[in-house]
């Protein structure tokens, strides 16, 4: 592991004492005025974001990342309850339609730094090979512009850097991973008792939990609580990867400011700064570049919100590409009974997962696939599943009542890409007299198949496992798209390396430049797409 | 009932409290104080909000006394969306004052009386009707978005309280001890077993 330390020093920057927050290191923290023109302005300080930001400081950049949300302290900002980790979701409004709208809010959306790596369970699996080139393989979604083979080394130094922890993995591009898997709570025991019975193969891993001490961040303490953010430091999340090395190398991390609009300079067409909101004050801070890494609804809603004369339509939007191509995952999650207690919610939720069925079957009569996870909600996402099944009242606390003999799968299904499948302004306005992002979504027959088909594949794992009944609740997961990377400008807002066609030092570095989505947890793929745009830029390709 | 209350003799998760981290122990030690006065809903609004609410999370009959209502109304006092609205409904301080007056509505057309004062059976009846529309309308709202937002508040606020945990033998905060002995069947010290581990519901119904 030396060699980690020296390329991002993050883990050992963290206190050995206890606490959780090296409050020197952001009590000393360079801080630039708006008024010097800095080499990059990050809007974002999530996945995308602080690997970003942590890259170019090591390559000597003078580069701030701004934030919505605040500068998180686990120990005081932090609890290990579900209901009091609210602050935790981006809540400010917005409005869902579609045939099938998807719910936002803890479900898929951060706030503050670290971004909604802070709150997801900690799956980091990669993409496979093939979801680089889903167009050309089976003629739906589209191909990326770069390959699985460009993105492979960043995966493996970021699975260094988080570090994640599991099996070897079979499925993909197989490899291993640096850290041991973990041991299985109740929850993982069920899904690998049934995988073994059905003869599918299912593996502990892959998560971005130390397994062992990693630097200062210690071991897990498997307490279940990873969606509320990890208070022990053991989860990984951008909070305690990546942005203290880049604090320490001279980047800036100014949070709880709200970038309102993109800069552009008329005559030249480039890019010249951020509009931002902090503690009620507009400000301007000026930058050579800016890179907007403010996950799939906020980034295409900000460049919408950044409509100019040039661009009347909103910034790069010029072929109408801004806001299109979002994608969710199907999630549905099966819960089967057990006599025998489970108590899924000791140990943490992420803990065996399958992609055994991820890739297309010539069999089915749908292309693309799905994984299988655990998943283990605590009382209140528990609740909903039971009141999914319509019950309430007195019937909701018997069944509630019942909460410990239960195992909880969830699949991620790769739904397909859309064009009407897109982020538009509505007419309703936020706090800061911006319009809100409106999201509409439909499924196709192919996404409604998949469903199905990942539903049964539960079903049966729970019952080949001892379940006695299985209950389902259809659900989604993850955000990725809205601004995707394509070939050229006709099809997509941003390059290979995630510079916009239009503006020539305007990038995009966060989900919504991913073309497709597979049946893969996004952190680790996004995290990769920013530190491939991190190296290209450093080495001064642009 | 074969589940129920009762499943987890002598359980209680704040007798742990002492082993949580301070700050989880204030935010969840807050909701077993007396809660704070009501100031989202007007009067009549509360009264029916109360009832609908109560009924919701099956505490009509006042045998648990988790203040649900007092929680969903600071909720929306504060503006604590979940982040989202259908486009179909209002905002959600709008949705839940428009519901509300429709229940009533429905309560004057049924037997004369506002929502709270109707008999026990008629409130259910009059609840399982919005749910039965399923994704039909109900006084011009999807019913199921309507059904979403009361059930989403009522449950939140229900599972949030200790005491609900107690009756679905969840021991609640977990920092900074953690579980020592995890995996099907494997108990902590202060984990209390369930006395019918056969009483599924989904079995029995």
């Amino acid at each position: 592991m030396d060699n980690v330390r020296a390329r991002n020093e993050s883990a050992w920057l963290l206190p050995n004492d206890g606490s959780r927050t090296n409050h020197r290191l952001r009590r000393d923290m360079r801080r630039f005025a708006d008024s010097d023109e800095i080499d990059l302005v990050i809007v974002g300080c999530g996945a995308g974001g602080s690997v970003l930001l942590q890259r170019l400081a090591r390559a000597g950049w003078r580069v701030a990342a701004l934030d919505a949300g605040p500068f998180w302290d686990p120990d005081t900002d932090w609890v290990s309850d579900e209901a009091g980790s609210h602050q935790l979701y981006w809540t400010d409004p917005r409005v869902i339609a579609g045939s099938d709208p998807v719910p936002m809010g803890s479900n898929n959306s951060g706030r503050g730094v670290g971004g909604s790596m802070v709150h997801y369970a900690g799956y980091t699996p990669r993409f496979h090979p093939s979801d680089f080139v889903t167009y050309t393989a089976d003629g739906v979604g589209a191909d990326w512009p770069l390959s699985y083979l460009e993105l492979r080394p960043y995966y493996e130094q970021l699975e260094q850097e988080l570090p994640v922890a599991g099996e070897r993995w079979p499925w993909g591009d197989p490899h291993r991973y640096p850290y041991r898997p973990h041991p299985v709570g109740g929850n993982g025991e069920i899904f690998l008792r049934g995988a073994d019975k059905l003869g599918i193969t299912a593996k502990v891993g892959p998560v971005a939990i130390a397994n062992g001490r990693f630097g200062n961040r210690p071991h897990c303490i498997y307490r279940g609580f990873c969606l509320q953010g990890c208070k022990v430091n053991a989860k990984a999340s951008p909070l305690i990867t990546h942005v203290p090395d880049a604090l320490a190398r001279g980047a800036e991390v100014r949070a709880d400011a709200m970038v309102t609009k993109i800069a552009v300079d008329e005559r030249t067409g480039r890019a010249t700064g951020v509009h931002y909101v902090t503690d009620g004050v507009e400000r301007f801070q000026r930058a050579r570049m800016v890179a907007v890494a403010g996950y799939s609804i906020e980034t295409p809603r900000l460049l919408l919100n950044s409509a100019s004369r040039r661009f009347p339509d909103g910034l790069a939007n010029d072929f109408d590409q801004v806001g299109r191509y979002l994608m969710v995952q199907g999630a549905p999650q099966t819960a089967g009974r057990f006599d025998a207690e489970v108590r899924m919610y000791k140990a943490p939720p992420p803990e065996v997962s399958s992609e055994a069925f991820y890739e297309t079957d010539p069999a089915k009569d749908y292309k693309r696939g799905f994984s299988i996870q655990t998943v283990s909600p605590l009382p209140i996402t528990w609740a909903e599943h039971v009141a999914a099944q319509g019950h309430w009242g007195s019937a909701l606390r018997e069944y509630m009542s019942d909460y410990v003999h239960w195992s909880c799968l969830g699949a991620l299904c790769e739904f397909l890409a859309q064009p009407d499948n897109r982020v538009t302004l509505a007419d309703e306005k936020d706090s800061y007299g911006l319009p809100v992002a409106r999201f509409s979504y439909s499924q196709c027959d192919n996404d409604r198949a998949l469903a199905r088909a990942a539903q049964s594949v539960m079903e049966d794992l729970l019952r080949a496992a001892g379940a006695d009944e299985v209950i389902t609740i259809q659900r989604y997961a993850h955000l990725v798209g809205g601004a995707r990377m394509a070939a050229d400008q006709e099809h997509g807002v941003v390059d290979r390396y995630g510079r916009s066609f239009a503006v020539p030092n305007l990038y995009i570095t966060d989900g919504s430049v991913l073309p497709t989505q597979g049946s893969a947890n996004p952190a680790l793929t996004i995290m990769a797409v920013a530190a491939r745009a991190a190296h290209h830029l450093a080495a001064g390709d642009s | 009932m074969s589940g129920g209350p009762d499943r987890f003799p002598g359980f209680d998760a704040l007798s742990q409290v002492r082993h949580w981290d301070p700050v989880t122990a204030d935010a969840v030690l807050a909701r077993v104080a007396p809660p704070a006065a009501v100031k989202f809903f007007t009067d009549s609004q509360e009264a029916c909000a109360r009832a609908l609410l109560n009924l919701l999370t099956g505490q009509e009959d006042g045998d648990l006394a988790v203040p649900v209502l007092e929680m969903v109304d600071a909720r929306l006092a504060a503006g604590e969306t979940d982040g989202w609205r259908y486009a179909d409904m209002p905002e959600d301080g709008q949705a839940w004052r428009d519901t509300l007056a429709h229940l009533d509505a429905d309560a004057y057309t049924r037997g004369g009386t506002p929502f709270a004062d109707a008999a026990r059976a008629d409130q259910q009846a009059m609840v399982q009707a919005v749910q039965d529309l399923k994704s039909r309308e109900w006084h011009g709202l999807p019913a199921g978005h309507v059904w979403s937002l009361w059930t989403r508040y009522a449950c939140t606020a229900m599972y949030a309280h200790p005491a609900a945990w107690a009756e679905i033998g969840f021991a609640g905060p977990a920092y900074p001890r953690g579980y020592k002995n995890i995996g099907v069947g494997k108990l902590e010290p202060f984990e209390v077993p369930d006395a019918r581990p056969s009483g599924d519901p989904v079995r029995d119904g």
